[in-house]
C-alpha cells in the first residue's frame, strides 16, 4: 500500500479492544487492552516510504483487561482487570504487580502524572487511590453508584456513574489523604467529592475525557450525545455548558424511518489544541472544536463500532480501536477476528480548531 | 387588492436564485454559490485546498494525498456521489432541478397561504368570497372582557376535565393559542438540546421552514381567521383545525406553474425533496447544526423563535424522539457489564 495517512495495525488483538493509551513520552508507542486477556504494546514506525505500527510485545493477564493506561514513563503501565485486580505492568520485563484488589471487576484505571496517583474504579462501587511510590496502602472511596467512566485532568478526577451521577474529586486532596493514610495508618474519615453533579445527558454515561487545559470535561452517553462542561462552579461557567447529538444515522423508511442512535463509546482530547475526538457505535470518529462548537472532521466509516480512541502526546497520531459493538438484544458476543486497530497520522492543522467565533 | 411586496420576494425571484446541488441551500448570486461549494463540498480535508469540482478534489486527493475520495462532504445523503460533475449551477440533473423548483414553488405557496391566513387578507383574485375576513373587527372593551371571561372559563373547564374531556370544545387540544409553537408540525427532526443545557447547536435548518421564515404578523385587533376560535388570539390554523377558508394549494400552483414533466397530482417529487431535506437535517443535524451555527448569528429571529418553543414544547419533543431507535438502550447496565457476564469473558476468581 502506498504511503497513507491512515493505516491498520498488522497484528490486532484477537478479541474486542477495551482501551487504547499512548505513552507519555514517545509519541509512537501505545498500548491496547483487550477482552482476549492481553495487553498489546505497539510501536509506530514512520519512514518516507511507509507508515506501520508493529506489535512489540503482548502481556497476558489472567482475565480480560478492561482498561489500560501508562504510568510515569514509557515502560510503566497500569491495567484494570475482570479478575478484580489493579496491576502495575513493567513493559520491559513483563512483571505484573497487583496494586490492590476490588470486590468486583475493575472497569477503569487512570494515572495522574501531575499528582503521581493511580486511581481505579470498580463495579463494586469504589475507587482505589494508589501511590506508585508506596504501593502497600491505598485509599478506598465509596461511590454512590457503579462507575462507568473515569478521567483525570491535571488537578481533577471525574467519575461518571449509573443514575447519571458525576463526582469530581480534587486530586491534590486525594494525594494528601493518601499521605495521611501512609503516615498514620488510618484513612481520613470521609473524603468528599469536590463537586457532585448530575450528568447533562439523560442516558447512561459512556465515556468521560478531561480537557488538557484543566478547564472542563466532556461526557458522552449511549444515546448518541456528547456534553461539554466546565469545572468552575460559577453561573457564567456553568451556562457555557452544552450538549449536542452525534453518531446517528437515518434509518431507511422501510424500517420505519427515524434515527438509529449509536452509543458514543470513547472521547479523547487533543493534547495540544484542546479539540476532541468522539468515537461511536456507528463506526465513525469525529473531531470537534469545543470552543467554537463546531465539528471539524468526520472520518470515513470504519468496518465496525469504535471502542476506544486516543491521541499521541504530541497530537500527531490518533489510534482507533475497532470491534463489533455490544447491542441491545445480543445473546452472544464475540469480537474475535473482527477487531482491528487503525492509526491515523494527522495533518499539521487537521485537529486544530479555529477558535470561538 | 394591489400587488404588495412586503419584503416577500415573488416566486420568480425565488426560483431564479442559484442554489447548491449538494445541500439545497440557495444564494444571492452565482459567485457566492461557487465559493460555498468550494468551501463546503470541494475542500480537501487534508490540506485545505479548495477545488472547483468534486472530480477535481478526487484527483487531488489521489495524487497529492494518495487517498480516495468516496463522497462529497456535507452533502445530502443521496447527493454525495462523485459521478455528477457539478460547478455552480452547471451539471445539475434535469429531474433534480425540477424537484427543486417544485419545492420552492410549494414552499412559496404554503408560505403565502400562511400569510393570507395570518393577515386575513384574501389571496389575489378571490376577494369576493373572502369578504368577511377582510374587515378589521374593532372590539369594544366589553367584548374583550367577555372574550377573556370565556377563555378563562374554558381553561378552567379544561383543567378540571383533564385533557381527555374535549367534549365541549373538540379542538381544544389543538387550539392554536395553546400550542403556540412556532414549529410547524411536519418539520420533524429538529435538533433539540437536552433539558437543562444551553440551547446551543440546536439551530433549525433555515430556509426550509416557511412559517418561520415568514412569521405571521397580526394587525392589532384583527379578527381571527374563521375556523379558529373567536375568543383566542389569532394564529393560523395549521394543525388539526380544518383550514376551511384557505384556498387549496393545488389550484394555486397547478395553473400558474405547469412544470413540464411534473408528476400529475400533488407534488410527490417535491415532497420527496422535502423529506430528503428533513432527513438530512435529522441525520446530519450535528453537521448542519454546526455548519449553521454561523447562520444563527445572522438569523437571530430563527433562534429566538426556537428557544421559547424548546421550553414550551417539551412534550412535542418527546413525541418526535420516539421515532429513534437506540442501538444500545439499557440505561443502567453498561455494555461491558453485559459482556462480562458472557461465559466467553467470565472470570472465576480463584478461591
Amino acid at each position: 500500500m502506498a504511503p497513507s495517512t491512515q493505516f491498520e495495525v498488522a497484528q490486532p488483538p484477537k478479541d474486542a479492544a477495551s482501551a487504547i493509551s499512548f505513552a507519555p513520552e514517545s509519541p509512537t508507542r501505545f498500548l491496547v487492552s483487550s477482552w482476549d486477556k492481553n495487553v498489546y504494546l505497539y510501536e509506530i514506525a514512520t519512514s518516507d516510504e511507509e507508515h506501520t505500527a508493529n506489535l512489540v510485545q503482548t502481556y497476558t493477564h489472567q482475565a480480560p483487561v478492561l482498561d489500560v493506561c501508562f504510568g510515569a514513563n514509557d515502560n510503566e503501565a497500569y491495567t484494570a482487570g475482570m479478575d478484580w485486580t489493579v496491576r502495575r505492568l513493567d513493559l520491559t520485563n513483563s512483571t505484573q504487580t497487583v496494586l490492590s484488589k476490588h470486590a468486583a471487576p475493575v472497569r477503569c484505571v487512570v494515572y495522574s502524572p501531575q499528582q503521581s496517583l493511580v486511581v481505579s474504579a470498580s463495579w463494586d462501587s469504589t475507587l482505589h487511590v494508589h501511590s506508585p511510590s508506596s504501593p502497600e496502602t491505598h485509599l478506598t472511596i465509596a461511590l454512590p453508584g457503579k462507575p462507568h467512566a473515569l478521567a483525570a485532568s491535571p488537578t481533577k478526577l471525574v467519575v461518571a456513574m449509573t443514575a447519571r451521577l458525576v463526582h469530581i474529586y480534587d486530586l491534590p486532596t486525594l494525594s494528601k489523604a493518601l499521605a495521611t493514610l501512609a503516615q498514620t495508618g488510618t484513612q481520613p474519615a470521609d473524603i468528599k467529592p469536590w463537586q457532585q453533579r448530575e450528568s447533562s445527558l439523560k442516558f447512561l454515561t459512556r465515556a468521560v475525557s478531561c480537557m488538557p487545559s484543566d478547564a472542563g470535561y466532556a461526557t458522552s452517553s449511549i444515546e448518541g450525545r456528547v456534553a461539554v462542561e466546565w469545572f468552575e462552579d460559577t453561573p457564567e461557567s456553568q451556562s457555557r455548558k452544552y450538549a449536542f447529538k452525534c453518531h446517528r444515522q437515518t434509518a431507511p423508511d422501510e424500517e420505519g424511518g427515524g434515527d438509529v442512535v449509536y452509543p458514543v463509546n470513547a472521547l479523547a482530547f487533543h493534547p495540544v489544541y484542546g479539540t476532541f475526538a468522539s468515537a461511536g457505535g456507528d463506526g465513525t470518529v469525529a473531531l470537534w472544536d469545543a470552543e467554537a462548537k463546531r465539528r471539524m472532521r468526520q472520518y470515513q466509516r470504519f468496518p465496525n463500532s469504535i471502542a476506544a480512541v486516543d491521541f499521541s502526546r504530541d497530537g500527531k497520531f490518533l489510534a482507533i480501536g475497532v470491534c463489533p459493538g455490544f447491542e441491545t438484544g445480543m445473546e452472544d458476543y464475540s469480537g474475535q477476528g473482527q477487531t482491528s486497530v487503525f492509526v491515523r497520522e494527522l495533518g499539521e492543522t487537521e485537529a486544530k480548531g479555529k477558535g470561538s467565533k | 387588492m394591489g400587488k404588495k411586496k412586503r419584503g416577500h420576494p415573488d416566486v420568480e425571484e425565488l426560483i431564479s436564485r442559484p442554489w447548491c446541488y449538494y445541500c439545497e441551500r440557495d444564494f444571492e448570486d452565482l459567485k457566492l454559490l461557487i465559493s460555498h461549494q468550494k468551501a463546503k463540498h470541494f475542500k480537501c480535508d487534508r490540506c485545505g485546498k479548495r477545488l472547483n469540482t468534486a472530480g477535481g478534489l478526487s484527483v487531488h486527493m489521489n495524487q497529492v494525498h494518495k487517498e480516495n475520495l468516496e463522497h462529497v462532504e456535507n452533502a445530502l445523503a443521496n447527493r454525495q456521489g462523485l459521478d455528477t460533475e457539478i460547478f455552480g449551477m452547471e451539471g445539475i440533473p434535469e429531474d433534480i432541478l425540477q424537484q427543486h423548483n417544485q419545492r420552492i414553488i410549494q414552499n412559496y405557496y404554503t408560505a403565502q397561504a400562511e400569510r393570507h391566513a395570518a393577515t386575513g387578507n384574501p389571496p389575489p383574485g378571490a376577494s369576493g368570497v373572502q369578504g368577511p375576513t377582510k374587515k378589521i373587527k374593532v372590539e369594544t372593551p366589553d367584548e374583550i372582557k367577555k372574550r377573556l371571561a370565556e377563555h378563562r372559563a374554558r381553561v378552567a373547564a379544561q383543567k378540571a376535565g383533564g385533557t381527555g374531556s374535549a367534549g365541549a370544545t373538540p379542538a381544544d387540544g389543538q387550539s392554536p393559542g395553546q400550542s403556540a409553537s412556532p414549529f410547524p408540525p411536519p418539520q420533524a427532526g429538529y435538533p433539540y438540546p437536552p433539558t437543562g443545557v444551553a440551547a446551543v447547536p440546536g439551530v433549525p435548518v433555515p430556509g426550509y421552514t416557511p412559517p418561520q421564515a415568514y412569521p405571521p404578523t397580526y394587525p392589532p385587533g384583527a379578527a381571527p381567521p374563521p375556523g379558529a376560535f373567536n375568543n383566542l388570539p389569532a394564529r393560523p390554523p395549521n394543525n388539526g383545525v380544518p383550514a376551511s377558508n384557505l384556498p387549496q394549494r393545488p389550484p394555486y400552483g397547478a395553473p400558474f406553474y405547469p412544470a413540464p414533466g411534473a408528476p400529475p397530482q400533488g407534488y410527490p417529487g417535491a415532497s420527496t425533496v422535502d423529506e430528503l431535506v428533513a432527513n438530512a437535517g435529522r441525520q446530519g443535524d450535528d453537521i448542519d447544526q454546526m455548519i449553521r451555527m454561523a447562520e444563527a448569528g445572522i438569523k437571530p429571529p430563527a433562534k429566538a423563535a426556537e428557544e421559547p418553543a424548546a421550553a414550551a414544547d417539551k412534550k412535542g419533543k418527546k413525541d418526535k424522539e420516539k421515532n429513534t431507535r437506540m442501538v444500545y438502550a439499557d440505561t443502567e447496565v453498561s455494555p461491558e457489564e453485559k459482556m462480562a457476564r458472557l461465559p466467553r469473558y467470565a472470570f472465576v476468581p480463584p478461591v
